[in-house]
């Protein structure tokens, strides 16, 4: 059986899921041109992948707890090729391999990621109302 | 001693205690690829229960046997898809629910009240 506060819980795991995407899709716009990185590539696009936090119970159950990031990958999908022989990281043909990062496609992203931490918070604020009236039995 | 008002509003009330951990879980989960949303099935358990026949009492020392008729379940809607990731909660569905248990909870949470007044009142023999 759960409390109120696990399921404060759940739209915690909710929110910090959500804050996480919105971290990465930030470090994906700011490096939407980085030619180089520590692997000598280009910068690659990252991806956070979530999965059902599914927990144990007292009772030895196993019950959802919400939502968890486990692990943040990288887009395999090729490089930008942009004509630029100015560039010092052109290659002889004048090509330069630009992250595979598309800002329209982040910002659309970006505002998914925020859109679910509103309706997360809301829940939240919809189970705090809820404990408020429960404390409020019996005081006439 | 009690009447059983509370032990139907206290059964109302996790019932919708319930509900709100399932439409968390869906919210929390509403960018998971494959996730299937939960929901909780009651009120046709409780119309079953209300068919059922209940044993009678011919002598005060019988047992009355288990008050509880109906317990919520929580149960997986595998058979909707609404993205292409496989993951299936209507986010707006999900809020509304939502909002409006939270509602049914304060009014539940209203209705203990009255019922603890009733017995205040005769306790303290004014009203």
């Amino acid at each position: 059986m759960m409390s109120e506060f696990d399921i404060m819980n759940i739209s915690a795991t909710g929110m910090s899921a959500q804050r996480l995407r919105v971290e990465i899709v930030s470090t994906n716009i700011a490096n939407a041109e980085t030619t180089r990185t520590e692997t000598g590539e280009p910068y690659r696009r990252k991806v956070p992948v979530f999965a059902e936090y599914l927990k144990r119970s007292m009772d030895g159950k196993i019950e959802s707890a919400g939502v968890k990031v486990v692990r943040i990958e990288e887009d395999p999908s090729p490089f930008r090729l942009v004509y630029d022989p100015t560039h010092p990281d052109a290659d002889e043909n004048g090509y330069v391999r630009m992250p595979n990062v598309n800002i329209v496609r982040e910002m659309v992203d970006l505002i998914n990621a925020q859109r679910a931490y509103d309706a997360n918070v809301a829940a939240f604020n919809v189970t705090k109302a809820m404990v408020n009236s429960a404390l409020q039995i019996g005081r006439g | 001693m009690f009447n059983s008002n509370f032990y139907t509003l206290k059964q109302a009330m996790d019932v919708s205690l319930l509900r709100q951990n399932v439409h968390s879980l869906n919210i929390a989960n509403v960018s998971t690829p494959g996730y299937k949303r939960k929901y909780v099935a009651f009120e046709e358990f409780l119309k079953e229960s209300e068919m059922k026949l209940k044993l009678s009492k011919t002598n005060e020392k019988h047992l009355i046997g288990s008050e509880s008729v109906a317990e919520p379940l929580v149960l997986v809607d595998n058979t909707t898809t609404m993205r292409n990731d496989g993951n299936n909660v209507d986010i707006d569905y999900e809020m509304v629910q939502l909002v409006k248990n939270g509602l049914r909870y304060q009014v539940l949470t209203r209705l203990m009240s009255l019922n603890i007044d009733r017995y205040n009142a005769v306790l303290r023999g004014v009203r």
